[in-house]
């Protein structure tokens, strides 16, 4: 799905330059669900910026779904976003002002479907996260677990092939956030790669395989996802229940 | 574009779109209002007065003491005055058009009429009137020197021949030749023998400035005379210096003075009405650049306020230039609003106008001119903020604050 | 607390020089525009003499042709015959009375220096002087037996005096006009008038009397008005007939000191057109008027058109500068919003929010306010510039700095008042979780 090799990340001041990647190599692979994790000022947001186009790199290489993704120019880059990504965000990044179909509406809008195949698609993610019934209410109107809801709605509207989660469950409690990863579980079981961003270690270990990055490299692997213990995520949450 | 959502989103701030159309819509209001009154200003001041105002210049002189000869002085002042170099022509006069002061008179058909037909101002030149006013006869013809008579100061005037404008010739007579016709003043009959293309009355806000008549008289006002003299191209300023010098070498016993070009009698006759325009358009001016500035600071603090939004559509596929469409689209919809209720509003303005000032109606065109120039103002204003949104960086939205 | 909020709200304007620069220049340019034109607007139709403008009466009698009105809506002709005007003054009947005409004779100053020149003069009764209350610098007016006498008497204008004696004491002297000498009985303090409203048929804002003589003894010479005349029939040919003649060149005024006099005067006059009608005159209706000083200014329409539509105007651009400055306050307060959850949290009360940006707005406002009015001094600048008639009625008085200050802090608190409002509904909670 996609490949970094040697990736290179730097912040420059006319003082200082400051390495947020150094030599960051990762490869994921068609229909994994890959746990990024690491402690705050790692590197996880940059590395989660630059997967998602959101930035551009200094260094290195990235292939995403087969294209090369240096040098693409900032429409060509919106493009891809828009057609291969999908985001979910820490503080779901609904639009206050639009109700949930306008918000599932806009990745579309953009895409340019036709009226009929947006209609249908708004009106399937939503029922697919379970909030048909309330499509013209506004954001405010829900909790915070219905609107991370709306918003992987949304990330799913366009039928992305990589699904980019940014400390998901960060906003919400604990009951909400489980109802929140089973649903990511679920769209990975039907096909969609996920990588999620996530300090929470409890979380990261419900996913196939986690990569932690410390100091903008990558200093571990879960090389076989099935080595992973399954179910002690599981325990945890269910404990914190 | 995407019109409906982005007018459901502005549905939930009313408020800032109501102040933006507000002040749209006021200025539409104005602007369209403002524009037409200074139109019809323009219009105003463009009137032809009918004579030579380029070359041509008038003064008094106001002779005192006992022995002052007003009759025989304004002889010897003319003959004074045609001999100048550079004088064309000279002639005494009472009055000239736009100098604001004048005589006026009832032209009836009959004698004992009780209703005069028509209004006119009574010009009571000498010798050389037409040219020294410079009006083009058009039909008949000039007065004959044994026309010319003289008046009593204090009697009336009761002329043998007239000269008139066209515009009074055809109300008198409007299906033949006015030429050889008697018309009656105050019960006395005199003929027209004479008609001239055009000349104005020397008052600007009368119902029948066109309507204006020549008498071929010589009627100094007690003491006073004025002259009205046309200089050779070009020599008008030369000539108006020298004439003060002339006048009272000639005769100290008197005042020379008010000596003033018919181009700044012009430029006096029309000084409210250009200050009426210049006002309006200075108040145009801020008006428009009031609401640029409006919009520019809404639309500042709206990508200001919605900057995590914009990052967000930006993350989710928007191109810079969606998000640019994105605040166009949406100052369109505002102004337009704002537009049709400014349409409505100029309309009344304008109707308040007609009824409390007697304006005429604001001619249609104005408003849909309008709705171009404030779209393309909005446009414009939004222009800036809306390219500060279009740069905002996608990874705003990851960013958690 | 005044001074401490006032200190936020300085420092608050000052964090957005820009927001503030255009919420400022909004409310001054509002406020120079629609003071400039007020205060042309107010000294224009400003009454010019507010202790007696009741008791002063513009007397109007309807001489006019049977056949047609004098004027469209079937008023009375603006002034009156001289058989009329001689008559009332010769009555007596109000308890003050002046006729007068507008009179352009030429000056022979015995300084050879000065060359003649001429100079406007407004033939008129004594009772003038007591009646439209100039103040006399040196001597006093002429009296009532010096108008039955038509004395050669004058009382200079102050303008005049300085011109022809160097301001000195000039009574006692004479002044020759067109060759006759005229003892100077008075000279006037400065004289300002805003309007000449004692003759408005010559223009209200026309260049000021210079001096003032005995009207009887302009008659006696047989001097004609450099006024308006009007005519509904020939008036014959000669002085005689002139004065004889329907035709109107004379302002006539009375004082009446009370309601009381007011209607017998009333009573008077229409006894006095019903006697002549019996002589074949006043064909037309009873039609007399009485109108005090701001019925007649307004009747004349003083203040012009133009600057009534100038004002309309104004204010609407002042509203627009108002809304401008609600919207640009709006963005400010809601951009606050935070800092007010945060000071709700630590315990301020709906109410010291509100007055902290309610004192913002003020602050905003007296700037632009202060900027306003050196604005109007501009504007009222290019009025005289542009209307050069205005240049009594187009400068600040203490009145309308004060009313431009006032206006300019009210409108700012108005344009402030929903920004205020909004800003102290924010919940102390909503904006601190995050």
């Amino acid at each position: 799905m996609l490949t970094m090799t040697h990736l290179q990340k730097v912040y420059r001041t006319h003082l200082i330059e400051t390495y947020a990647l150094r030599d960051f190599s990762i490869r994921v692979n068609d229909g994994e669900f890959v746990a990024v994790t690491g402690p705050s000022g790692s590197g996880k947001t940059t590395f989660l910026n630059i997967c998602g186009l959101l930035e551009e790199f200094t260094g290195g290489e990235y292939q995403l779904d087969g294209v090369n993704v240096r040098g693409l120019d900032d429409n060509a880059r919106s493009r891809l976003r828009n057609e291969k990504i999908g985001f979910i965000f820490q503080s779901f990044n609904l639009i206050p002002d639009l109700n949930l179909f306008d918000n599932v509406d806009v990745p579309l809008r953009y895409r340019g479907f036709g009226a009929a195949e947006r209609k249908q698609r708004i009106e399937e993610s939503l029922t697919r996260v379970g909030l048909a019934s309330r499509m013209k209410h506004y954001p405010s109107e829900l909790s915070g677990g219905q609107q991370q809801r709306v918003a992987i709605a949304r990330a799913l509207a366009g039928s992305p092939r990589l699904l980019l989660a940014d400390e998901p469950t960060g906003n919400l409690d604990s009951l909400m956030a489980r109802g929140v990863m089973e649903l990511l579980e679920e769209i990975n079981r039907q096909g969609t790669t996920i990588v999620m961003v996530t300090h929470d270690p409890e979380l990261a270990a419900r996913a196939q395989r986690n990569v932690h990055v410390i100091d903008g490299q990558v200093t571990d692997f879960d090389a076989e996802p099935s080595l992973r213990p399954a179910t002690s995520g599981d325990a945890a949450v269910a404990a914190i229940a | 574009m995407e019109i409906r959502p982005i007018l459901s989103a502005l549905m939930r701030s009313k408020v800032s779109m109501i102040l933006i159309g507000l002040q749209v819509a006021l200025t539409l209001a104005i602007v369209c209002n403002a524009l037409f009154i200074i139109g019809q200003r323009l219009d105003r001041m463009q009137r032809p007065s009918g004579m030579n105002e380029t070359d041509t210049f008038w003064l008094g002189s106001y002779g005192f003491g006992a022995n002052y000869d007003a009759k025989a002085q304004q002889q010897a002042d003319l003959v004074a005055l045609r001999s100048m170099p550079g004088v064309v022509a000279a002639t005494s006069t009472n009055s000239v058009p736009m100098s604001g002061g004048g005589w006026g008179e009832g032209l009836s058909l009959q004698p004992g009429q009780k209703n005069s037909t028509a209004q006119t101002t009574l010009y009571i030149t000498g010798t050389q009137g037409l040219d020294a006013f410079g009006f083009k006869l058009v039909e008949g013809r000039d007065f004959r020197p044994e026309e010319f008579t003289f008046v009593k100061f204090g009697d009336q005037p009761h002329p043998q021949s007239i000269i008139v404008s066209k515009a009074l010739a055809d109300k008198l007579f409007p299906d033949s030749s006015a030429i050889g016709k008697q018309v009656y003043s105050e019960d006395k009959p005199t003929t027209i023998v004479g008609v001239i293309e055009r000349a104005q009355q020397p008052w600007m806000d009368s119902d029948s400035i066109e309507y204006s008549t020549l008498l071929p008289m010589y009627m100094p006002y007690g003491n006073s005379t004025r002259y009205l003299v046309r200089a050779e191209p070009g020599r008008r300023d030369e000539v108006m210096k020298a004439v003060e010098q002339k006048l009272v070498e000639a005769n100290p016993s008197r005042i020379v003075g008010k000596v003033k070009s018919i181009a700044d009698i012009r430029r006096d006759a029309y000084a409210e009405d250009r200050a009426m325009a210049i006002i309006l358009g200075a108040v145009i001016i801020a008006l428009l650049a009031i609401t640029a500035l409006g919009i520019v600071g809404m639309a500042s603090f709206w990508v200001a306020q919605r900057t995590k939004q914009i990052g967000t559509r930006r993350a989710l596929g928007a191109t810079k230039a969606d998000i640019l469409r994105y605040f166009q689209t949406e100052n369109f919809i505002i102004t337009t609003l704002g537009l049709i209720a400014g349409g409505v509003l100029a309309y009344a303005f304008s109707l308040w106008l007609m009824h409390a000032y007697q304006s005429p109606r604001l001619p249609w065109y104005y408003v849909p001119v309008g709705f171009i120039a404030l779209w393309l103002l909005g446009q414009l204003a939004v222009l800036g903020p809306a390219m500060r949104a279009s740069r905002v960086p996608p990874a705003v939205a990851t960013r958690n604050v | 607390m005044f001074a401490y909020y006032l200190q936020l709200g300085l420092r608050s304007l000052k964090r957005n020089p820009i927001l503030t620069a255009l919420m400022v220049a909004g409310i001054a340019l509002g406020i120079a525009a629609s003071m400039t034109t007020l205060t042309v607007l107010h000294l224009m139709g400003s009454d010019p003499i507010p202790w007696k403008s009741d008791k002063l009466h513009y007397v109007q009698l309807d001489n006019w042709s049977p056949d047609e009105p004098a004027r469209d809506d079937g008023s009375p002709p603006d002034q009156v015959t001289y058989q009329d005007a001689a008559a009332l003054m010769k009555a007596a009947k109000a308890d003050k009375q002046a006729a007068m005409f507008k009179l352009v004779l030429p000056v022979q100053p015995e300084n050879k220096e000065l060359k003649p020149f001429s100079s406007l003069i407004r033939a008129t009764g004594s009772d003038f002087f007591g009646m439209f209350e100039p103040r006399f610098k040196y001597g006093a007016t002429w009296n009532h037996d010096q108008d039955d006498a038509h004395e050669r008497v004058v009382v200079l204008g102050n303008d005049i005096n300085e011109k022809l004696f160097g301001g000195q004491d000039s009574t006692g002297r004479s002044v020759r006009l067109d060759g006759i000498d005229y003892r100077i009985v008075g000279v006037l303090d400065k004289w300002n008038l805003r309007s000449r409203y004692y003759d408005l048929t010559n223009g209200a804002f026309a260049d000021p009397d210079e001096m003032f003589m005995p009207f009887t003894t302009a008659i006696d010479l047989k001097k004609r008005s450099s006024g308006n005349n009007s005519c509904w029939k020939s008036a014959g040919d000669g002085w005689d007939a002139y004065l004889t003649s329907d035709c109107v060149w004379l302002q006539m005024w009375v004082q009446l000191d009370s309601p009381q006099h007011l209607a017998q005067y009333k009573e008077f006059l229409d006894n006095y057109v019903n006697e002549q009608k019996k002589l074949g005159r006043f064909a037309r209706p009873l039609n007399n008027r009485l109108l005090d000083v701001k019925e007649w200014m307004s009747d004349q329409k003083v203040v012009s058109r133009d600057m009534e539509v100038q004002t309309g105007l104004a204010f609407a651009f002042l509203a627009v500068c108002l809304v401008n400055t609600i919207g640009l306050l709006l963005a400010k307060f809601t951009r606050k919003s935070g800092e007010i959850g945060l000071r709700r949290a630590l315990g301020a009360s709906r109410r010291e929010v509100f007055t902290q940006f309610l004192i913002e707005s003020g602050v905003v406002g007296l700037t632009g306010g202060v900027i306003g009015l050196m604005l109007t001094g501009l504007g009222l600048l290019a009025v005289r510039a542009l209307y050069t008639q205005y240049k009594t009625v187009a400068y600040l008085d203490w009145s309308m700095v004060a009313t431009t200050i006032a206006l300019a802090i009210a409108a700012a608190l108005l344009a402030g008042l929903y920004p205020t409002w909004r800003a102290c509904r924010v919940q102390p909670a909503a904006q601190l979780k995050v």
